[in-house]
């Protein structure tokens, strides 16, 4: 049996970091969460997470961006997007980079537990 | 040629005579030819006195000739064409006519070369002139009869120019786009000076214990004369419509009368006021009044009233007014939706909150054993992030409805705080960094909370726009607030955007002048009228370091 899967929730809206947490502590998932792309980026056991969940648009270094740091240390980790921003650019730009999913807010929590899975999957798998 | 040259010389000889004759006496000069009359004259002189003798002989007299004192006594503005080669009716007033008529028979029948007269005539402002009516003695101008109206004393030209004045006066008044009307209220004056006899001091108090004192001054103040801009405002027929009591000007607007009489007695020299006037075809119009009271030494019978029909240029400032206020609404919905995105992103985070948190809900209760702990902390995080949705609303509907602008005493601070709300997100997302230096203890002011908003969210949405207009990597806007040594608190906002042209730099506040398409910069001009109708100024300059700089400064309340 592999380790439990530990999740990152990183988003700059406390409320919206606080339900995803909630979220997937219903679904006796682990999950860490973070206010800024920076300090994820900054914490010790950053290749120890098996998702990142994030919103596109933050202050300091967005979602974006912040995939391709994570591409550019050579870590692929599964990246999904939870965000209002619903721009085609944004999206196209995420999903070449190799984002997981692109969800838009409001989020129907199945979906994002169903992209979740699979990420999780492919990556114990 | 003998002849000739005998006739030329003759003339000459005629005018000269004539010229010396006109400077006999100080004062009005005339020249008349009887010629035509002769032989009334001679009637006359044998005892005869035909019906309507001194119609006949005057309207046969006919004007020679007629000094600059002459032509300013009767001629006015006609001048002296009005008299030359005119029969003596033509000009002079009824009053006196016998009087010139006897004196010009007693000149040509010799009864006296000279005769003269004291005149009585009212129509003139002489102080008791002679009129002296005379031939020459030289004998040869037999049909040339000389008239001059002298004042005695003599007083040079005093009487002449005042008369002169008062005609040019009275053209003014008549020809003046204003209508203007004469009042005697010598009556009212009387009433005045025997209350004041009595003690009395405080005529306001005085008008209101006895208001019918007002009513009878409507009837007792009477309109002597009015000029045809009167006629033609009050929709009268003629001049003589309008001559009685003054109460119909009051009709629409008691008051008024009141508030003329006071300044009447507090013998003030001018009053004037905006009111309502109701013609007499029944118009309401907006006059401007003025009213002049006369004062010694000017003739006390003679209160000068001034209107001017001011109803289309009110209606015009109101349209105008309108038209700002649904401008400056246009351009703050126009902002909104430069905003749009910014404001649903806003409202959007609560909501997916909201969703989240209430489908987390969902799951712990359809446990087997529910966690009714975990759902009573996420139905008290959904009810906040409800709150936090509404408050966002509010704030919207704030900016959209149409109000009036509401002044309040208000924390120039708080203002800042909740403009931010607005672009908080936009800034953040565009890798600008925000510093916000308040100041401490600033005193309130005092203003209209969503029009200040609206300036300061319009600056931020400028410099965000500037910012982005350069296209550096990041950029940076510092705000802060503070008290200067005046009794005023400053907002300033800085960015390192490209800053302003220097061509721009005059005209950035006015109105459509904008450097970008999606025509922001509207929100300048609207910037400035609203810091201008708050009693405050606003500035823009650039930064010697690079960037813009704009502020405005508000007087503190109180």
């Amino acid at each position: 049996m592999s380790k439990p899967s530990l999740i990152a929730i990183v988003d700059d809206d406390e409320a919206m970091r606080d339900a995803l947490f909630d979220l997937l502590q219903v679904e006796g998932l682990s999950a860490r969460t973070f206010g800024d792309a920076g300090s994820f980026l900054a914490s010790v056991a950053i290749d120890a997470f098996d998702c990142v969940i994030t919103d596109v648009r933050m202050p300091g270094i967005d979602g974006l961006e912040l995939q391709r740091r994570l591409r550019a240390l050579g870590l692929p980790i599964p990246v999904i997007f939870v965000t209002s921003a619903e721009d085609e650019a944004s999206r196209a730009q995420a999903m070449a980079d190799g984002a997981t999913a692109y969800l838009p807010k409001p989020l129907a929590s199945a979906e994002l537990l169903h992209e979740l899975s699979i990420a999780l999957h492919r990556q114990s798998g | 040629m003998s002849s000739l040259l005998s006739i030329d010389h003759s003339e000459d000889a005629a005018d000269a005579i004539r010229a010396r004759e006109m400077l006999r006496h100080d004062g009005a000069c005339w020249v008349f030819d009887i010629s035509r009359v002769r032989w009334l004259i001679q009637a006359i002189a044998a005892g005869s006195r035909p019906l309507n003798w001194v119609d006949t002989l005057l309207a046969g007299t006919v004007t020679m000739d007629a000094n600059a004192n002459a032509v300013h006594l009767f001629g006015a503005y006609a001048g002296r064409g009005r008299m030359l080669g005119q029969p003596v009716p033509a000009y002079w007033p009824s009053e006196g006519r016998n009087m010139v008529a006897d004196l010009i028979i007693g000149a040509v029948t010799g009864r006296s070369r000279m005769s003269s007269r004291k005149l009585r005539l009212k129509s003139l402002v002489l102080r008791d002139p002679v009129l002296t009516a005379w031939i020459s003695d030289s004998g040869t101008l037999p049909d040339t009869v000389f008239l001059s109206i002298v004042a005695e004393p003599v007083d040079d030209r005093s009487f002449w120019l005042l008369r002169t004045s008062e005609e040019r006066y009275n053209n003014l008044i008549h020809h003046l786009p204003f209508a203007f009307l004469e009042v005697d209220s010598r009556a009212q004056a009387e009433i005045f000076d025997e209350l004041r006899r009595k003690g009395m001091r405080d005529i306001a108090a005085y008008l209101d214990t006895n208001p019918e004192d007002i009513l009878r001054a409507r009837e007792i103040v009477r309109i002597t004369d009015v000029n045809q801009s009167a006629v033609h405002l009050f929709g009268a027929r003629d001049a003589s419509e309008l001559v009685g009591p003054v109460d119909p000007l009051f009709a629409a607007s008691p008051e008024t009368a009141r508030r003329v009489m006071v300044n009447h007695f507090e013998q003030s020299r001018n009053y004037s006021e905006i009111m309502k006037l109701r013609t007499l075809d029944g118009r309401l119009l907006d006059v401007s009044l003025s009213v002049t009271y006369p004062t010694r030494p000017e003739r006390l019978d003679v209160t000068l009233i001034m209107l001017e029909d001011i109803t289309d240029r009110l209606r015009t400032e109101a349209q105008l007014r309108q038209l700002q206020a649904d401008y400056t609404r246009a351009a703050r919905i126009s902002m909104l939706g430069e905003l749009a995105s910014s404001i649903a992103h806003e409202v959007n985070q609560p909501l997916a909150a909201i969703l989240t948190n209430a489908e987390t809900s969902l799951r712990w209760l359809s446990r087997d054993e529910p966690n009714l702990e975990k759902v009573a902390q996420l139905t008290t995080r959904i009810s906040d992030s409800a709150r936090r949705a509404e408050e966002i609303v509010q704030r919207i509907r704030g900016m959209t409805t149409r109000q009036v602008p509401r002044p309040i005493e208000l924390d120039l601070n708080e203002i800042v705080d909740e403009a931010l709300l607005f672009v908080r997100h936009d800034i953040g997302t565009r890798s600008i960094d925000l510093s916000v230096r308040l100041g401490h203890d600033l005193p309130n002011i005092c203003g209209d909370r969503v029009q200040l908003q609206q300036v300061v969210v319009n600056l931020l949405v400028n410099s965000i726009q500037a910012i982005q207009q350069k296209g550096a990597a990041r950029g940076a806007i510092e705000i802060s607030t503070e008290q200067n040594e005046g009794a005023a608190v400053t907002f300033s906002i800085r960015d390192d955007g490209p800053g302003i042209a220097e061509t721009d730099i005059d005209h950035l506040f006015n109105s459509f002048f904008t450097t970008k398409e999606e025509g922001m910069g509207i929100g300048l001009a609207i910037c400035q009228s609203i810091i201008t109708a708050h009693g405050g100024s606003i500035h823009a300059a650039n930064r010697p370091d690079g960037g813009a700089r704009f502020w405005f400064s508000l007087p503190a309340y109180g």
